[in-house]
């Protein structure tokens, strides 16, 4: 699509070959930016040959137009002034492949997040036609590049065999790739083995495990390594070597392994409430609910009542949010524990399937569930909820800063005495007794900090693992080939584990399958007619092993030389800032490309 | 107040257990013409949770209720307020007579 305002003709000062293209983001960025103006200043711009505008440069017609500007010879590099490079740099470095052209020929200008979406009127006319100088500028003087293509193992490592662990394992399988499936303890299930039934279906949780288990044992690709921890990480996306520790009974025993991808899927456990919170270890009537789920599955179902420790239940109280959603200055926990402020998320749905349980199987044990709020999220959970008011479990609302009491008591026989101020009551105190409270214990990430230091992986606050972004990649780490699948990433159920777990698994076959990797081609590069091997640069360097001093022959002489590992190098320009024969340059960010950047910006 | 476990139990020689239906909504409440202070549905939650106290020491309020049947009526889980609002009056009578 052309615009017949465009301007093709230019005079003899042109020397330039730049397209640009200039995105109206459908009014996102043409409310706030003159658009047109922007373009005009462009063509007045010595380097560039046509600038044209689009509604939508992401379109396909807008792309159309930098692919014929291409295929006619009228341009060979390309600008876009769109929305952030994270959302399209990819769109049209693919459109200027397809053209035929080097998809490095290509300069993205941010006149959306960085202009129209905090700038308006003139100023914002005027940041843009810059930052589209400024592109322009580094696009005359870009040069055709090529990505890293380093070998790859066709096999991956996942760590952690839970329900996430084995999902990936079998999915990655199934892809023809060879997988490790690490676990610490001496069987796979994870959390799961400590599970009863499933909400929100009452499938059983050891159905499910044993359903993963029968295609891990039966597949030719999954080797599981029990009783095992990961010691030591070397290596790159393609060409990790692992060294495995594995407990067995005779004394630990070391394996190392060639792998292409790790999968982070160390998983979560439940909180363990300290001493003396809401009684807890002060009370042996006072149980998690992952215990109480253990006794389910103990109890016979025979009974009219449920019976915990020896003692039929009468009456049991439960209680949601402990060691979640917790407010500083509000609630205190154990001295180096995290607060954790978040919502674990599960608990919720948990509760009610278990006490829905309870109410169906033993008629004679009658619940109160006390919260603060009932997430009961995702398909069929709310129905849990209905469910439990139809079994008459009954509902105490309680405020974050005055959670409820609970105390020994010697009222009617009944052993403790939960005392709550009832927001559903008009705010009213009122004392139940009980012979059992059961505290929904939330969800904290397992313990990894070995491995995530060796990886230098980064973790929330919370520790939790972060993945590169929670929507454009959930699923990645910022270590290349690293990934995470289930609540290693934060709290969520069987279900979304095994989603997250699914998309992992894709993520590392698509990596693997071709048994090589291409890399992004902005890593150092060494002019070696200018280093002179003063090795600043390896010193510099952030990166283990990026960067060596290597010796070479010239001219008859040993000398040294600076050499990249391009696979492992970040591409972050340490070196380059320290070099004093300017010998070292990041690929498609040189020196010159900057000052013809920044003569630009001068210039407007 | 400690709360008595076994009220529902105890009210279903009066009106049956519906008040165990209650999920707290609040209609019968709007919809009372006495207008008083939650009424009916403060006595309906006190069935609900056991407290028996809270109902004899504020069992005058029962004999406002006029028995106009719209609270029953609409009620969205067909917990009977207008049922068990009688019966708790027949439970208070009951256990006044007995003390």
């Amino acid at each position: 699509m052309t615009n017949p305002n465009d301007k093709e003709n230019k005079d003899d000062t042109h020397n330039g070959k730049v397209g640009v293209y200039i995105c109206h983001c459908g009014g996102n960025i043409s409310d706030h930016v003159d658009v047109d103006k922007v373009r005009d200043a462009a063509e007045d711009l010595s380097c560039v040959k046509v600038a044209r505008t689009n509604m939508f440069m992401c379109s396909d017609p807008g792309q159309n137009m930098i692919i014929e500007d291409l295929e006619n010879g009228e341009v060979d590099r390309v600008v876009v002034a769109s929305c952030a490079p994270s959302l399209h740099e990819t769109t049209f470095r693919s459109a200027v492949e397809r053209a035929g052209a080097n998809p490095f020929v290509y300069e993205h200008a941010n006149i959306r997040e960085q202009v129209s979406w905090v700038h308006h009127g003139d100023p914002a006319t005027d940041k843009a036609s810059t930052l589209v100088a400024a592109a322009a500028a580094k696009a005359e003087n870009l040069e055709p590049l090529h990505p890293v293509r380093v070998d790859a193992f066709r096999h991956a490592t996942v760590i952690g065999a839970g329900i996430a662990g084995m999902k990936t394992a079998v999915d990655i399988a199934r892809q023809g790739i060879d997988v490790a499936l690490v676990e610490k303890t001496t069987q796979p299930g994870g959390r799961l083995n400590t599970l009863h039934t499933l909400a929100p279906d009452g499938e059983k949780a050891g159905d499910v495990v044993d359903a993963f288990y029968e295609e891990i044992q039966n597949s030719e690709r999954i080797t599981v390594y029990p009783n095992t921890q990961v010691n030591d990480v070397k290596g790159y996306v393609g060409n990790f070597t692992l060294t495995l520790a594995t407990d067995g009974e005779n004394g630990r025993a070391d394996t190392t392994v060639d792998t292409g991808a790790i999968v982070m899927a160390t998983g979560s456990q439940s909180y363990t409430p300290f001493n003396g919170e809401y009684a807890y270890g002060e009370h042996p009537q006072v149980i998690t609910l992952p215990e109480l789920i253990q006794t389910l599955a103990e109890n016979s179902g025979d009974e009219n009542t449920l019976t915990v420790n020896g003692k039929k239940i009468r009456n049991m109280v439960m209680i949601h949010c402990v060691g979640s959603r917790r407010i500083p200055g509000i609630h205190e926990t154990k001295e180096d524990a995290n607060l954790n402020e978040y919502c674990s998320r599960t608990c919720c749905s948990a509760v009610l399937h278990a006490g829905n349980f309870i109410r169906e199987t033993f008629p004679g044990t009658s619940i109160f569930d006390m919260y603060r709020d009932i997430r009961t999220y995702g398909r069929g959970q709310e129905e849990l909820y209905n469910r439990a008011a139809e079994n008459r479990v009954v509902f105490m609302r309680f405020e974050a800063d005055a959670p409820p009491r609970v105390e020994s008591s010697d009222t009617g026989n009944f052993p403790l005495s939960v005392t709550v101020s009832d927001g559903l009551t008009f705010n009213e105190e009122m004392t139940v007794p009980a012979d059992l409270v059961v505290l929904a214990t939330g969800v904290e990430p397992t313990d990894i900090s070995g491995i995530a230091g060796m990886l230098k992986l980064p973790r929330g606050n919370d520790g939790f693992l972060n993945e590169v972004h929670p929507k454009l990649r959930p699923v990645e780490l910022p270590v290349t080939g690293v990934f995470l699948a289930g609540t290693c990433q934060a709290p969520m159920d069987s279900s979304e584990a095994c989603n997250t777990a699914g998309a992992a698994a894709a993520k590392v076959s698509a990596l693997l399958g071709k048994g090589y990797i291409e890399l992004d081609p902005f890593v150092a590069h060494v002019d070696e007619e200018k280093c002179t091997g003063t090795g600043a640069c390896v010193d510099a360097c952030l990166v283990d092993d990026a960067l060596e001093l290597v010796e070479t022959e010239v001219a008859g002489q040993t000398v040294k030389k600076a050499r990249v590992t391009a696979a492992l190098c970040q591409g972050c320009g340490a070196c380059v800032a320290v070099c004093p024969e300017n010998a070292i340059e990041v690929n498609g960010w040189t020196l010159k490309q900057y000052e013809a950047m920044v003569d630009a910006i001068a210039a407007a | 107040m400690i709360l008595d476990t076994d009220f529902a139990d105890e009210m279903k020689q009066y009106s049956g257990d519906t008040a165990l239906e209650c999920f707290n909504c609040g209609t019968c409440a709007a919809l009372c013409p006495l207008f008083h202070d939650n009424f009916p549905r403060r006595m309906i939650r006190y069935v609900q949770v056991g407290a028996k106290e809270r109902i004899l020491e504020n069992a005058n309020e029962l004999w406002r209720c006029l028995h106009c049947g719209l609270c029953t009526h609409t009620c969205p889980r067909e917990a009977d307020p207008g049922e068990i609002i009688l019966g708790l009056k027949q439970m208070v009578v009951e256990t006044r007579r007995r003390s």
